[in-house]
This record gives C-alpha cells, sequence and structure tokens, in this order.
C-alpha cells in the first residue's frame, strides 16, 4: 500500500455512502434503478430537456429527455429495457435493431425525439408474459445465436422480416438479416431459425 | 474414486506449455466407452441460456446497472510514441458531474503489461494508450471531461512496422530495443541444412498476413463495487479468477476480499483472458468515490486498445525428395506484439504436423507504436496454416503430386516435435471424409484451368492443435433435498454451451432430466477452480471434473441408501435416479425420497480433472476443404463450399458443435478475405476504428458448410473422452481458402487477407500506379 | 452523443428554410448523427424534415417525368414496383445502400447530401475537408481513394444514389431563402480544385425538396451495378450506373454515370462520347470500356479502381446487350 497515493483513510471515510451491499441479488439492484429516473433525479430536470411521449411494448411512455438522446439509450438507460444491445454506437452492426411503427431501425442510430408519437417494439415486447414467442422459440430450438449478445437485434431483425414477407426464401432471409453482424458467426443457425419461423407461420396459417 | 493425490500437471494453453501442482483423482473414473449408449451428452438439446438470451432478460455486465453508479472514460493517447509531460486536470474536476480524475500524476504506481509499464505510464507507446480515467454522474459528462483534460505531450518518433522496428537505427519503444526477449526463440531438429543439401526439390517463398481484432460484440467491461473493504466486480471476463488476481494484487487487498462475477458474456475469443487497465483503474475511481463504478469500451476503444492478432512475415524453404518425402523445412519469421509484451510466434504447425526429420524455425517477436497483441483463437496457428498448407500445395505440385496425397506421404503417426504417439489421431479419416464430401477428384487438375470469368476452385488445408486441457480443474456439485442438483464450476460460459454441456454431464451421470440440473459458473466466491476460458480447453477440462463430481454423489446417495435400507453398500445399484437393491429390485426409492431423509442437507461432492496420461501427445486434427469462385472481373472471391472433418474427440451436442464449427469457419473467411487493421503509416494512427471500415463477415458472406466429425471418444484422454473444438474449428478455414484460389485461377496470392484489390493486381499484373 | 442542440419540427417549407439558416436540416439522420458522434458537425438545431409530409411523395406525371420527394427513404424507392420496372437504376442503387434498417431511415435528400467516409476525414485527422492543411490520403492509405478528379482532396462521393441519378439526367428542386431553383444533378457536386470543404453547391438554409427524373426515351434501359468488398454496409469501391438507349444493336444515346472513382459522381467524357452509335457487341464493348478513366491518376493503392471500373462497365454493357 506504500506507494499507493489513494490511501486507505480516505477510503474508508467514503464508506457506506449509499453503495448498495454486495450481497443483494443483481436482480433487485437493477429493478432498484427505476424508469425515467437517473441520477438526477431529485434535482430539477434541467432546462434543456423536452417532453416525449410514446408507446414502448404497448405501453404509452411520457417523460423528459435531452434531445440528443438516442432511442437505444432512451430505452436501455430510461426504460431499463436492456435486452436491447448497443455494440457499435454508429448504424453499423445491427445489435440495436428495434421496430418503430413496425419497421426495423437501429435504435442507437436515431434520435428518441425521432419515434415521438410513434410505436416501438423491443425483444421484451415479444414475450407473452414469460412465454416466448414463436420467433424466439425458433432460436432456441435452432440454437440461433452463441453469445447472444446479438440475438435480440437478430430476433427484431427476422421479426421484422417475416412482417413483410411471411414466407421468405432462403435468399430473401441473407438480404433481409444482412445488416446484423454476429461475431460469433452463429450465421447458419441464426438464418435456420427464421426459416423454421416462417415454416411454422405457415403451419399456423394453415 | 475420492482418493487423491497431487501431481505437477503440464499441458498446453494457448501457445504456451503451462505446469502447475494439481490435485487430481488418485484413481481415474473410467472414461465412458467409444460405443457406450449414451442418454443425454451426445444429443443436440437446446442451449442450457438460450431463453435468458433470446427473450432479452439475460442481463451481461454492459447491462448491469446499480443504485448510485457513476461511469468512467478513458482519455487515451492520440499519438503513436509520445512522452507526458504534463496533465492539467483542474477543468474536468470543475464541471458539475465530474466525480473523480485519474492520471499518472495522483494514481498508484501499479506495475502492468508483466512489469514493463504501469497502470498510468508517461511514457505511452501507442495511439490509444491509457492516460487519464474520469468518473462522472454519466457517461455523457464523462467524455466531456475527458475533453476539458489539458496534456503537454512530447511527441516522440514512432514505428509501426515490425520489419522497420527491427532496424538498428528505428526509434525504440524499450531501451533494450524493439526485439522481445533480445533474441529470436529457436526451434531445431536434426539438420536443415544437410535436408535441404539432399533435396530434389527445394521452394523458398515469403508470405504475410495481417492484424485483426477480436471485436467481441459485448465490449469489455466491468462494474465494481466496493462493500467496506469488500470488492464484487462484475466483468466480461473469459478468466474470472485472472481477474481477481490482477486486481488483488494491483490494490494490493487480500484475494478473499475481491469477488469476480461473469455470468453472461458477449463474445471474447480470447482478447478477453487477461486483466484489463479498465477494471482496474474503475476500482481505484470508485474506491475513491464510494460509489460504484461502470465503465465500457467504446467500439474505437475495442479496435485499438484490447488485443488483436499480431501480424506475420514469414519466409519458408522446404526441400523434398522427387517420390515427395519431405527432408528438411525452415521457417524464419517476425511479428508484432504491439507495444507490449505478446507472442508473435507462429511456426508450431510446421514444426509440429507433418514427418519430417529436418526443421529449423527461427521467430522473433517485435514491439511496435500499437495496441498491444492477445491471444486470438488459436494464437499462431492460423497464420502459421496459411503459410504452411500454401508450402505443402506447391511442394505437392513441384513433385507432380495431387495436394492430398502429398499429405499422406509425409503423415506422422506420432508427434515428431516428442516423438510420443498421441492418444489419438484421425487426421486419416478426416482427410478421407472431407475429400469425399467436397468432390476432390472435381478440382482443377491444372490449376487455373478453368475457363470464364468466374474461375472455380478447390483447396484443402490441414490443421493441428493442442486441445486437451488437464487439471487442476474442479467442480462441485450440490444435491438438494428436492433431487434438484446444482453444478458449480470456475469456468465460463462465453457462447461456446459450458452452461449445458456441464448440465448435460451431470444429468446423464445422475440419470435426471436436464431441468433438474443448474449450473453456476464463473463467480469466484462460490465456484471452485478453473481454468480461463481459452486454448480450447474448457470442454476437455471440465467434463471429466463433473463427471467425477457426479459419479462420487453418485457413490454418495448409495452410502445414505445403504444406511436407510440397512443393506450394505454393495447391494445397492443407482438406476434412473432410483436407488435398488440388487438382490431384490422390488425395493428401492427414489433419490428425492431419500433426500428427504438427509432433511436440510445439502449434499456436496467436489469432481477433479483427472491427470493426462503419461507417455503421450495430446492433440486436435482435423482438415477443411473449400470450394471458391474468383471473380476475374473484380476481383471478389466468394466462398461458396466449406467441408469441415475433425478429429475431436467425443461429440457432447451436435448442435453446439456446428455452431462452433461454422463460427469458427466464418471468422476464418474473414481473415482470409477482408478483416483488416489499418494503421496510417504517416502518424501511426489506426484507421479501422469503427465497424464500417473493419470489415467483418455477414450473412450473405457465408458459404455452405458441411461439419463431419471422424472421431468417436478419447478414453486414453479423460473419463469423458473429449477434447477441445473452438480453435481447431477456425485454424486451416484460411488457409484451405487461399489454396482454392490458387486452384481456381492458378496465382499464389501470399499476402492476406485476399482483398479485391490485392487479386485484381494479382490477376492483372502491371497494375498502373501513381 | 455529446451535444446539446435544439430539435424542432417545422410547421411548413418556408419555416424549414428559415430555420435551417442557423442549424441542420435533418431527415433520416443516418448521416447527420454520425458526424455528431465523430465530432464533425456541432449543429445548435436540428430542423427535422420528416414533419413535412409534402416530401415523401413519389409521383409520375405524364410528359413531366419523375418527382421523387425529398424525404422518400431508400427502402421505399428500392421496393417501388413502378421504379423496379421503369427506373431500374434507381430501385437497384437504392437497394444496394447501407443495410436494411438504414433504408428504412435513410432517405434521398441525405443520401444525395451526405459527407464523404474518408476514414481521415472521419476520423481523428485534421485535414484539408475539414479546415486543416494538409491530405492524409496523399501519400497515407488510399486504396478506397479517387483516381480522378482528385485536387489537394481525394474523397470519393459516397452516394449511391447520385451516380444513378447522374446517369438518368435528374434534376434537384432546391428551395431556400431565395425560392426555388432547378439545378441539374450534374452542377450540384463541387470538386475539391473548387472547394476541398464542400462536396455540393448546396448554401446555408437550401433545402431539396424533390428530385426530377426526366422520363426516359422509348427503348432505353438503365441499370445500376456497384462493386462492395461484403454484403452491406460498404459503399461502392466502384459503381456504374447507365440509362442508354439501344437500337439496332447500337448505343443510340444516354449516358454512364461512375461512383467511387472521383470526388464526385463521375461523368468520364471520353467515355460517354464514345458512347453514341458503338455497336454493343465485343469490340464495341471493349472499346467502350477502353474509353473510361483514360485520365485517371491513381495514387499509390488504388490503381486497381480503373481495371474495376472497365471490367463493371462491359459487364454492365454485356447485360444491356443481352
Ligand atoms: C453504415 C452506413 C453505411 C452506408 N452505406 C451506404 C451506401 O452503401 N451507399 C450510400 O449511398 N449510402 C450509404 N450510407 C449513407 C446513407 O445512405 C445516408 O446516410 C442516408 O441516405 C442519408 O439520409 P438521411 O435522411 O439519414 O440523411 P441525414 O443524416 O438526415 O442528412 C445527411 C445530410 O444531408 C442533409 N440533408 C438531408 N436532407 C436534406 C434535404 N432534403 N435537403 C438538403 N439537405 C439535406 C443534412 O443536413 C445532412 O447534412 C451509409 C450510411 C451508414 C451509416
Ligand atoms: S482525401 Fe480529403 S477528406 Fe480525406 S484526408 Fe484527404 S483532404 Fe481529408
Ligand atoms: S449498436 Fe446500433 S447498429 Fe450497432
Ligand atoms: S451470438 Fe455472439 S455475436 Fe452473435
Amino acid at each position: 500500500m506504500a506507494e499507493k497515493d489513494i490511501s486507505r483513510r480516505i477510503f474508508i471515510k467514503r464508506l457506506g455512502t449509499g453503495v448498495a451491499g454486495s450481497g443483494l441479488a443483481l436482480s433487485q439492484l437493477s429493478a432498484a434503478v427505476s424508469a425515467g429516473k437517473d441520477d438526477d433525479a431529485g434535482e430539477k430536470a434541467p432546462k434543456d430537456q423536452v417532453l416525449l411521449q410514446l408507446t414502448v411494448n404497448g405501453k404509452a411512455v411520457r417523460l423528459h429527455i435531452p434531445a440528443s438522446l438516442t432511442l437505444a439509450e432512451l430505452l436501455r438507460d430510461r426504460l431499463n429495457l436492456s435486452g436491447t444491445k448497443v455494440v457499435c454506437n454508429h448504424g453499423e452492426c445491427g445489435a440495436c435493431t428495434v421496430l418503430l411503427d413496425g419497421k426495423a431501425v437501429y435504435s442507437c442510430h436515431i434520435l428518441a425525439l425521432d419515434a415521438a408519437g410513434k410505436e416501438v417494439l423491443t425483444v421484451e415486447g415479444l414475450l407473452k408474459g414469460e412465454e416466448l414467442h414463436p420467433l424466439q422459440e425458433a432460436f432456441v430450438k435452432e440454437d440461433g445465436l452463441q453469445c447472444g449478445f446479438c440475438t435480440p437485434g437478430q430476433i427484431m431483425s427476422a421479426y421484422a422480416l417475416l412482417k413483410q414477407k411471411p414466407h421468405p426464401t432462403p435468399d430473401d432471409i441473407r438480404e433481409g438479416m444482412a445488416g446484423n453482424l454476429c461475431r460469433c458467426g452463429a450465421y447458419p443457425k441464426i438464418a435456420q431459425s427464421v426459416l423454421a419461423a416462417a415454416k411454422s407461420n405457415a403451419r399456423a396459417e394453415r | 474414486m475420492a482418493d487423491k493425490k497431487v501431481i505437477k500437471s503440464r499441458y498446453f494453453f494457448e501457445e504456451d506449455f503451462e505446469e502447475q501442482l494439481a490435485e487430481v483423482p488418485a484413481e481415474k473414473v473410467a472414461a465412458w466407452d467409444k460405443k457406450a449408449k449414451l442418454k443425454i451428452v451426445g444429443k443436440g438439446v437446446d442451449r442450457y441460456d438460450a431463453y435468458d438470451k433470446v427473450s432479452g432478460t439475460a442481463r451481461y455486465t454492459f447491462d448491469i446497472q446499480l443504485p448510485h453508479m457513476a461511469y468512467a472514460k478513458t482519455l487515451r493517447c492520440p499519438y503513436a510514441h509520445a512522452c507526458i509531460k504534463s496533465i492539467d486536470v483542474s477543468q474536468a474536476e470543475k464541471m458539475p458531474g465530474v466525480l473523480a480524475v485519474l492520471t499518472a500524476d495522483n494514481a498508484p504506481k501499479i506495475k502492468w503489461y508483466r512489469g514493463t509499464s504501469y497502470l498510468f505510464d508517461r511514457h505511452l507507446r501507442y495511439a490509444g494508450d491509457e492516460v487519464a480515467c474520469v468518473a462522472a454522474k454519466s457517461e455523457r459528462i464523462a467524455a466531456q471531461a475527458l475533453k476539458k483534460i489539458k496534456v503537454e505531450y512530447e511527441v516522440l518518433p514512432f514505428v509501426a512496422d515490425a520489419g522497420k522496428a527491427m532496424q538498428p537505427d528505428a526509434p525504440k519503444l524499450y531501451e533494450n530495443g524493439n526485439i522481445a526477449g533480445g533474441k529470436p526463440s529457436v526451434y531445431e531438429r536434426g539438420n536443415a541444412d544437410e535436408g535441404f543439401n539432399r533435396a530434389d526439390v527445394v521452394v523458398e517463398e515469403t508470405f504475410d498476413t495481417q492484424v485483426v481484432v477480436h471485436n467481441p460484440t459485448e465490449p469489455h467491461c466491468s462494474v465494481v463495487n466496493w462493500d467496506g473493504d469488500k470488492l464484487t466486480v462484475w466483468d466480461s471476463t473469459q478468466s474470472v479468477f485472472g481477474v481477481r488476481n490482477a486486481l488483488a494484487d494491483s490494490l494490493d487487498i487480500p484475494a478473499n476480499h475481491v469477488r469476480v462475477i461473469k455470468k453472461y458474456m458477449g463474445g471474447g475469443f480470447g482478447s478477453k483472458l487477461a486483466a484489463g487497465k479498465y477494471t482496474i483503474m474503475a476500482a481505484l475511481l470508485a474506491r475513491t468515490i464510494g460509489r460504484p463504478v461502470k465503465i465500457s469500451m467504446d467500439r474505437e476503444e475495442m479496435n485499438l486498445a484490447v488485443g488483436n492478432r499480431p501480424d506475420s512475415v514469414q519466409k519458408l524453404k522446404f526441400g523434398a525428395k522427387k517420390d515427395g518425402t519431405l527432408l528438411a523445412m525452415s521457417h524464419y519469421s517476425y511479428g508484432a506484439a504491439g507495444a507490449y509484451p505478446s507472442g508473435a510466434g507462429c511456426s508450431w504447425p510446421l514444426r509440429s504436423i507433418y514427418k519430417c526429420p529436418n526443421v529449423r524455425t527461427e521467430e522473433y517477436t517485435v514491439f511496435i507504436n500499437a495496441g498491444p497483441g492477445r491471444p486470438f483463437r488459436a494464437p499462431g496457428h492460423v497464420q502459421g496454416t496459411f503459410a504452411l498448407e500454401a508450402m505443402i500445395d506447391t511442394m505437392a505440385e513441384k513433385t507432380g503430386m495431387d495436394p492430398l496425397d502429398f499429405r499422406l506421404k509425409n503423415y506422422s503417426e506420432i508427434d515428431p516435435v516428442s516423438g510420443q504417439p498421441y492418444t489419438t489421431k484421425r487426421l486419416r479419416e478426416a482427410y478421407e471424409a472431407g475429400a469425399k464430401a467436397i468432390g476432390w477428384e472435381n478440382r482443377n487438375k491444372k490449376p487455373g484451368s478453368d475457363s470464364g470469368v468466374i474461375k472455380r476452385g478447390l483447396g484443402m488445408a490441414s490443421q493441428i492443435w493442442w486441445g486437451g486441457g488437464g487439471p487442476p480443474t474442479y467442480a462441485n456439485l450440490k444435491m438438494n433435498r428436492d433431487g434438484s442438483v446444482e453444478v458449480l464450476c470456475g469456468t465460463q460460459d462465453i457462447g461456446t454451451g459450458t452452461y449445458t454441456i456441464l448440465a448435460q454431464v451431470a444429468a446423464e451421470v445422475l440419470e435426471l432430466p436436464m431441468d433438474k440440473v443448474s449450473v453456476i459458473l464463473g463467480d469466484t466466491a462460490v465456484t471452485p477452480y478453473a481454468h480461463g476460458s481459452g486454448g480450447s480447453v474448457t470442454a476437455p477440462s471440465t467434463t471429466p471434473a463433473v463427471r467425477h463430481a457426479a459419479e462420487l454423489m453418485k457413490e454418495k446417495l448409495i452410502g445414505y441408501a445403504a444406511a436407510q435400507m440397512n443393506l450394505p453398500p454393495e447391494r445397492i445399484a443407482y438406476r434412473s435416479g432410483e436407488l435398488v437393491d440388487r438382490d431384490n429390485p422390488a425395493q428401492k426409492m427414489s433419490v428425492s425420497a431419500l433426500m428427504r431423509k438427509v432433511r436440510e442437507q445439502v449434499l456436496v461432492t467436489t469432481g477433479m480433472r483427472e491427470a493426462n496420461p503419461e507417455g503421450y501427445a495430446v492433440n486436435t486434427f482435423g482438415a477443411q476443404f473449400a470450394e471458391v469462385e474468383v471473380h476475374t472481373d473484380t476481383g471478389k472471391i466468394v466462398v461458396k463450399r466449406i467441408v469441415a472433418a475433425h478429429d475431436i474427440g467425443r461429440t457432447l451436442n451436435r448442435k453446439l458443435l456446428e455452431n462452433q464449427f461454422e463460427g469458427g469457419i466464418m471468422q476464418g473467411i474473414g481473415f482470409a478475405l477482408m478483416e483488416e487493421r489499418v494503421i496510417d503509416r504517416n502518424t501511426g494512427k489506426v484507421l479501422t476504428t469503427n465497424l464500417e471500415n473493419y470489415k467483418m463477415t455477414l450473412l450473405p458472406d457465408m458459404p455452405e458448410i458441411e461439419v463431419i466429425i471422424v472421431s468417436d471418444a478419447d478414453p486414453l484422454l479423460n473419463n469423458t473422452g473429449v477434447k477441445g473444438i473452438g480453435e481447431p474449428a477456425h485454424i486451416p478455414t484460411a488457409a484451405a481458402i487461399a489454396n482454392a484460389v490458387y486452384n481456381a485461377t492458378g496465382v499464389r496470392f501470399k499476402s492476406l487477407p485476399l482483398t479485391p484489390d490485392k487479386v485484381l493486381q494479382g490477376l492483372y499484373g502491371g497494375v498502373k500506379q501513381g | 452523443m455529446n451535444q446539446q442542440f435544439e430539435y424542432i419540427n417545422p410547421q411548413s417549407l418556408d419555416e424549414a428554410v428559415k430555420l435551417a439558416g442557423q442549424g441542420s436540416v435533418y431527415a433520416g439522420g443516418t448521416d447527420l448523427l454520425g458526424l455528431m458522434k465523430n465530432d464533425i458537425a456541432h449543429p445548435q438545431r436540428l430542423v427535422n424534415l420528416k414533419a413535412l409530409p409534402e416530401l415523401k411523395a413519389v409521383e409520375r406525371q405524364k410528359g413531366k417525368g419523375l418527382r421523387l420527394g425529398a424525404l422518400v427513404t431508400l427502402n421505399e424507392l428500392a421496393e417501388n414496383e413502378m421504379l423496379q420496372k421503369d427506373f431500374p437504376a434507381i430501385s437497384q442503387a437504392a437497394g444496394s445502400a447501407a443495410s436494411p434498417q438504414l433504408r428504412n431511415v435513410g432517405t434521398l435528400g441525405g443520401n444525395l447530401c451526405q459527407r464523404p467516409r474518408c476514414w481521415y476525414f472521419r476520423g481523428d485527422f485534421d485535414c484539408l475537408r475539414k479546415g486543416g492543411a494538409t491530405c492524409f490520403a496523399m501519400d497515407g492509405e488510399n486504396k478506397y481513394h479517387c483516381v480522378v478528379g482528385g485536387d489537394g482532396c481525394y474523397i470519393v462521393h459516397p452516394s449511391d444514389m447520385a451516380v444513378a441519378l447522374l446517369a438518368l439526367e435528374a434534376k434537384l428542386e432546391i428551395y431556400g431563402p431565395g425560392g426555388q431553383r432547378l439545378l441539374p444533378i450534374s452542377h450540384f457536386y463541387v470538386l475539391p480544385e473548387d472547394d476541398p470543404t464542400v462536396e455540393t453547391v448546396l448554401q446555408p438554409g437550401e433545402i431539396i425538396t424533390s428530385v426530377i427524373v426526366p422520363e426516359q426515351p422509348v427503348g432505353s434501359r438503365s441499370v445500376f451495378v456497384k462493386f462492395r468488398e461484403r454484403s452491406a454496409w460498404d459503399f461502392a469501391v466502384v459503381s456504374v450506373a447507365a440509362a442508354l438507349q439501344v437500337q439496332n444493336g447500337a448505343i443510340s444515346g444516354g449516358k454512364i454515370a461512375l461512383g467511387g472513382v472521383a470526388p464526385v459522381p463521375w461523368l468520364d467524357k471520353k467515355l460517354n462520347n464514345t458512347l453514341a452509335g458503338t455497336a454493343l457487341d465485343e469490340n464495341g464493348i471493349n472499346k467502350i470500356a477502353a474509353s473510361a478513366l483514360t485520365d485517371a491518376e491513381p495514387l499509390e493503392q488504388n490503381g486497381y479502381k480503373v481495371i474495376l471500373a472497365r471490367n463493371m462497365i462491359k459487364g454492365v454493357l454485356q447485360s444491356l446487350a443481352g
């Protein structure tokens, strides 16, 4: 400790300033970060914030945000919907794909204000309670994932694709899913998952 | 079975031969027979954590938010080589929302990069080296504060090319010069010069490969939280124990005050095997400000500062007899470690695949002013195999042989390096199966003879890697009163399916349904030690330990049942989750009925990975075959098909295995055709800092892939008969593609990646240059 | 993003023009947000054109040709069946840009006005185009840079739409503080020799409201072909757009435009002079291809683009002949 500048004394003095105990389960901890509030909660909303209203996964949302907030930041940081991932933050990977009024978009690369008055669907919105959507089910069965970090984006792209083309050809899938990077390379099984979901769609229609 | 002993365990991890003390079972659990009829192991069961991942509920380190959490961001050096003259953080500190700033001025002097540097060093050796770290109430404020830090740099001359860095007059990164260790690493067997003298055919060629970057999707990130003087860290890491040790050492606190947890993780590929500076910086900041701190790299930092695969320049010289017998091989190479220690050697495949009496290799690892290297999916082997297998094809052509026949002619039945037999080697079978599946007879007998604008070609390459794993690796197994089971192991699932295969093994032994088994990995406070997730050692190290723990549990249950049923233990058998009197099968108890008699107790066993067999070499083998189309008008190479035929021991889960192979092949395609870190030669700064410029393979670029497993099991190696697959899957892909391109065009491209500009220049020769 | 700005939904085009004088026009934002994240653009105000539905129409009037609203998204262009049939170069160009998600957001007007992708420009380099003193690409890493028309700055113009529209001889309707003007797209882009810091002649406050594409003569065929290194996100290494009239096996009129070769969408003079009257047989096609980029002055790493462009021209002509 001798050569280190930050002394144990200072450090101990700082203890107990609201640091959560590590014994708490993580889920409890994150649940404690409630939607719409951030660190500045309690302080007055700064003047450069604007009101945003939109629908997220069927629920009306109304909150004050700075204009520069991206849709991904809104979802992840404000609404605690961390299923949507951010990998490049630049429109170059697809991990942040969500549906905006039914169309797949990169939520990292549009502003939250661009979604004003619109409907946003995220991967969490596909669940019915705890039950997976058939498309998510297909990703489980076909193993359309490895690390899973790109997976919510892949699923949302696939969802948009199947909405537009319920009976896609393998080429439709390759083109429709081209905007989603998977560094683990689960691509063949991702494509199979989409195909399988389309087939079960077809069965359901009959 | 419960007796144990301590041994000196030695095995290959990545490129290093590791030796350490380890506790192993005194008596090995008999390996599952090759033909054993297993019910769960080997089946394509669904991925254990798939629900969490497809539903979006999986919380990765990147997703963790703690109440009152602060965010840290790092200021990085904008010059390839510089010294800090002064740092002024006063403006940054004054910003509302800024909580603390760490720099070389106020941070403890913590040694880093194997003692060559410090956490904050005033000597900055690459554009991206850490200068300062700011904690603030939000990530935005932290980022804004970085711009307010005034640093006065003394800009130094830099060198960003390994060849130039080896010149005596090159700018020096270290006082002792730019060659790591001051000398090459040399390997010799026989006498290469003598071999060349006796050879009928001698060929000499130079190859080069590029730097590639891991770019896992989840960035390197940590969330740290102090509770009193105890530290909990959630980290996106491939080695929770490695990170714990680094934290304890760096912060000079007891190891039992540090808990490192990793649950879900968005890939690593080797780049997350070592602790990162960011974790230590976050821990220091958190301690100063008394709040939890989150730090995560942005994509630019991912491409600058958290590892890469070193490049290589390789000069190979091969000599053979007219009949194709290899007489001598020599390999001279250098590669850039980046600015800090890491290995850039790449001759292992050449030393170890083929039978050749005379071999000499000489390898230089060179420091340059660029981001440091880190192991990347089969370090050394991917670049080494590209050059080696191109040479093998050339030798085959010069001796008038089919490339496959040439490889068979020089097939080695024993490990040419150690002279030891292999536990198993099924490379011959892999060659046969792969050749049949790809239709090897359809390749162009004369390279480049395919007519038309789009030329088709077939190529192949062999693969060797270690991937046998070994002790120490431990797993605990808990049996609860309802008969449900928990497996605890200090390994981590990095997307490879470790949760799933460990659950499969426990379920298999205890004859339980999968949903009765839960798996807890990667938590230094609760899981027993296992190795970092690399080197393809995870499955062959952990599954035998879990099996051992489960067999011990069975034994334990039999003991409990014997007492309960008042029978000698020999009378009791464990069948389908029931404890049965062998002499009177009608008398039996289910595990849960028995466990109710144990009441609130949880039964615990500890399994251990057994010792590797003495006197054997352990390797994985394989061959990949590629079919490509070369568009001679645009220079584009399209990979149409890859057949991967491999010897990897026992298949644990076909679905997961295929996925691993497809991923390895996908990254091999990227390495062969498009991935490349580009450094501006005039400033030494990286230009490929985003995912538009750093090009990785996408779905439409994927070929048809066929995976053939030619092995049943390796029962000599361990009790599950498993070897690793992660790295083997990736090693030969680029080499096979390059050989197929030669077969298609008749032009030998010796520089990766095979981008359209290079292909056009190769095909058209003298392109007008400015 | 670390910038502060106001975000305004204008009520009318006039209001938009007025507001845009001290801010930036904001359409899909796919380029502008990237520039802001990279600290290249720092607008104090974003004027959201999406608030103006009148800019979203695709219309075709007999005799007057095609009018494409500036806010039509790339996917709308790619999927429009009328365009696919009668103006395939437009839908092909739109469909080959960026990625499906970006095409859902990125607009025609934004595509034409996007800034270059030069990795020095986008990176942390104070180069000529950003007001600095030098071009880093000239003797740096320049395999994606231009082979013709560079002078001080060697960018290639990134827009795929512009190349297709240039071949189709489109005009831009521009509305600004001074009223409306109609400008041929061939006059819209600026070469570095004229001003290395801007790519277009657009003045502050000016907005492209629509793109007018003349009705093509009977017997015309158009095609857009793009070569990129991988299947999404990649800008053209080289692209070729052709809108040609063919009579009796020979070209009777029309244009070929090139992308990825010059700082602006490129109408190669010699190439276009060689078109009319040349037969679409092997000899003719070779002759036309060989006439392209004869004045190219490649940099150290991009000489391959000349071969590539000529080969692609051949391919395009063969497809039109076939
Ligand atoms: C990863 C990536 C890959 C891409 N690949 C390609 C590609 O392959 N080919 C290709 O062509 N493009 C490509 N693009 C560019 C993309 O197509 C453009 O970003 C998009 O079309 C721009 O439209 P926008 O509406 O989003 O523009 P914005 O970002 O909103 O605007 C771009 C610029 O144009 C100005 N502007 C917008 N609309 C008008 C108007 N009506 N009048 C005047 N000025 C206006 C804005 O002020 C701004 O300066 C790519 C972009 C990204 C991020
Ligand atoms: S080509 Fe133009 S944009 Fe690129 S570095 Fe040179 S001046 Fe800057
Ligand atoms: S995170 Fe949005 S596209 Fe990559
Ligand atoms: S599953 Fe890991 S990035 Fe796609």
